[in-house]
């Protein structure tokens, strides 16, 4: 029941997660912030299981960081992307795996493009130019599909963002309170307001 | 890639026979009830002895409380062969707590080990209700009540069984004096405790089906534990 | 989702590629008995379940009301004290909170045992934390510590939902821990059969710049509210203050006396025939 979405332009990404913590028909928190930062210029959001979500995410990060540490170089989005796919896959095949859905987004210094990978729970992954797990998929891929250009400019993607929001505010039974909204691109990660789109 | 720094799972113990689960049942409740009432020196203990599985009668007279030291009682319900195995390892460790510290061990620390013994088989659980009896260090009567997985409660009544339903609230009223106008609390005396005990089962054996037969009486105080085995009614 | 199992044929996975979990085993833990057969968790779920209150054969004490908060002057704990196994009231004296330390404070829902087992190991990591450290443990990794232990048992059918509250050099803390693996900081929580009319009256009348005596006041009401519409919860408030110095605790109170304070137009008589008279409307 997560809003977990992502629009990917030739240099950035913008990354939206609702901020909600439900349990049952319990609204239990409404300011958790679901992404997990990787490196500077690489994070992930997370929906599903709760618990494996963030045990999962945690694991990722330690050993994201890890590398960093013991390479002196950052794994780029695509190696990111492709680890955590194929721990994700290995977790499926053992007996706890991890029922976890991820949009990893990031800025690839080296390449001086963007990139986002949609990886579900079943370890299937895909480059994408714009994702979304969860029911708000089955509101916003239209929306997406009929707006998205490659060439999209940030603030274009901010925009989108908010056709985005009206659609799930006007259409979709849960009212999402608030959202996690970064963006990452050369300059790094940063987090914005919804009223800076 | 390299050596990641590993999640964990948990560690287990498991024991090397095989059984398919398919239908597997493992449990029986055999029926009967057991009650204890603490006083400001002594406990006294009472269990009916019938034994029964569904509408047949096992046994008139298989007791279901018992003597685990010199100052402790063990009164259990629920399933009888669980009772005998749980009273057989705790009857174990007791006796190595006593050879390796010569001393026995008193009723709080019995407590808190049958508690942790219920616990580490969360997952293949004992189906015993148990009741701990003994006295504390201040020497005043203790009862401990459980479920079957451990967990704990130091009461001054507890009533358990296929009774427990009828025998509970009799107690309430009697022992705790609940919903009584100008009840001046406080614990009872040994010969009213006494009573009401045997009242409670005569009164269980007249309206359970699986509450009869036998009453096994223990009475804990400083100088050890005094039997008593009564006759209930045998229909 | 069967993590003991994983465990158990931890070195016949190594063929296949596996982590083998157990080198490294940093968490020491207690060792559990499980049923013979390949799926122990199937079993236990089988006759225990410790999560609803379906027909089991084995009923484990369930059903409650719990909360925490924290406000300008730390952190308010309250609780009620019932337990029931099927529709049987098996205790209405049950202290729901659980004391870790002088600084720290665990609460009770869902299975009795899981948790006042699982926080008296809290207990003790968090006492070898200080050995260890010369210093008191944080209530973020207490509590995370707590996470922890009982997400190595998920799918084996623990129940837990537990707030950790305490202080540390942060000030006050407070987490919602549960037998899932979740874990969540928040300012105000209530877990249970009853929390959603508990939340009920927080919501409406918590503010972070209360005094003590009117967060008091809040607690118990919230807690009062719940045992009269959930028929789980009842019994008497436990409540707790959490402050610089530690906690403390504050007496008990029957919610059968909170009643009339609560419904002052009902009066209690001392007539045996009419215990309960109502005062005529006006």
């Amino acid at each position: 029941m997560d809003a977990q979405f992502a629009i990917a332009g030739r240099d950035f990404v913008i990354s939206v997660t609702d901020k909600g913590v439900m349990s049952s028909i319990l609204k239990m928190k409404k300011n958790q912030d679901k992404t997990c930062q990787l490196s500077s210029h690489t994070f992930m959001s997370v929906s599903g299981e709760p618990g494996d979500t963030s045990n999962f995410s945690e694991y990722i990060q330690g050993n994201v960081k890890l590398y960093s540490v013991r390479n002196s170089q950052d794994l780029s989005p695509s190696e990111t992307a492709n680890f955590i796919r194929g721990e994700l896959a290995d977790a499926l095949r053992s007996r706890s795996p991890s029922h976890v859905n991820l949009l990893v987004a990031g800025y690839d210094k080296g390449a001086g493009e963007a990139a986002l990978y949609w990886i579900d729970y079943l370890s299937a992954m895909a480059k994408v130019p714009f994702a979304s797990h969860g029911y708000c998929g089955y509101f916003l891929y239209a929306v997406m599909d009929r707006e998205y250009t490659p060439d999209i400019t940030l603030d274009g993607a901010k925009a989108l963002v908010k056709k985005c929001f009206e659609v799930l505010k006007t259409r979709f039974v849960i009212d999402f309170a608030d959202y996690t909204i970064k963006v990452v691109d050369r300059d790094g990660t940063r987090e914005l307001r919804q009223d800076e789109l | 890639m390299m050596d990641f720094a590993p999640m964990h799972s948990a560690p287990a113990e498991v024991p090397v026979e095989h059984h398919s689960h398919g239908g597997w049942d493992p449990y029986v409740d055999n029926g009967g009830t057991s009650l204890a009432i603490a006083g400001k020196d002594f406990v006294i203990v009472a269990s009916d002895a019938r034994q029964s599985d569904g509408y047949s009668i096992n046994s008139r007279y298989d007791p279901k409380a018992f003597t685990l030291s010199n100052q402790t009682v063990l009164a259990t319900t629920g399933y009888a062969a669980d009772a005998k195995r749980l009273v057989e390892v705790l009857e174990q460790n007791a006796q190595t707590y006593f050879h390796k510290h010569e001393k026995q061990m008193s009723a709080p620390a019995m407590a808190q080990m049958l508690s942790n013994t219920l616990y580490y088989k969360r997952f293949f659980p004992y189906y015993v209700f148990p009741i701990l009896c003994g006295l504390d260090k201040e020497g005043k009567g203790a009862v401990f009540a459980y479920d079957p997985v451990g967990n704990m409660e130091r009461v001054v009544y507890q009533a358990y069984g296929s009774a427990s339903a009828l025998v509970q609230p009799f107690l309430d009223n009697q022992v705790a004096g609940a919903n009584q106008r100008g009840h001046e609390g406080g614990l009872l005396d040994r010969e009213t405790a006494r009573k009401i005990a045997i009242d409670a089962f005569t009164g269980a054996t007249e309206r359970d089906i699986y509450t009869g037969d036998w009453l096994d009486i223990f009475v804990i105080d400083q100088t050890g534990i005094h039997r008593e085995k009564r006759e209930l009614k045998h229909d | 989702m069967n993590r003991l199992a994983e465990q158990l044929a931890a070195n016949d996975m190594s063929e296949f590629g596996l982590h083998n979990n157990n080198d490294s085993a940093a968490i020491a833990g207690p060792s559990f008995q499980l049923a013979a057969g390949s799926n122990p968790a199937a079993f236990a779920h089988h006759f225990i379940d410790a999560k609803s209150e379906k027909d089991s054969l084995i009923k484990i004490a369930h059903g409650t009301t719990t909360l925490a908060f924290k406000f300008k002057d730390g952190v308010i704990v309250a609780t009620d004290s019932r337990a029931t196994a099927g529709n049987v009231i098996a205790s209405q004296t049950v202290k729901k909170v659980i004391e870790i330390n002088p600084y720290l404070l665990g609460t009770m829902a869902g299975g009795a045992a899981d948790c006042s087992f699982w926080e008296r190991v809290l207990g003790m990591e968090c006492r070898l934390y200080e050995l260890r450290n010369k210093k008191r443990i944080s209530v973020a990794a207490a509590s995370k510590m707590l996470a922890n232990l009982v997400y190595r048992y998920k799918g084996m059918g623990l129940s837990m939902g537990t707030m950790v509250a305490g202080w540390d050099e942060k000030g006050p803390g407070l987490y919602y821990v549960d037998s899932e693996g979740q874990r969540i900081a928040n300012d105000l929580f209530s877990v249970g059969s009853g929390s959603t009319y508990a939340y009920g009256i927080l919501d409406s009348h918590y503010r972070y710049d209360m005094e003590v005596e009117e967060a008091l006041d809040v607690a118990r009401r919230a807690i009062y509210h719940a045992t009269h519409r959930d028929a789980y919860s009842g019994g008497i408030v436990r409540m707790y203050w959490v402050r610089e110095t530690g906690w403390e605790a504050f007496p008990l109170e029957d919610v059968g006396q909170l009643y009339y304070r609560y419904h002052p137009e009902i009066q209690l008589t001392n007539s045996a025939e009419s215990p309960l008279t109502v005062a005529p409307l006006a």
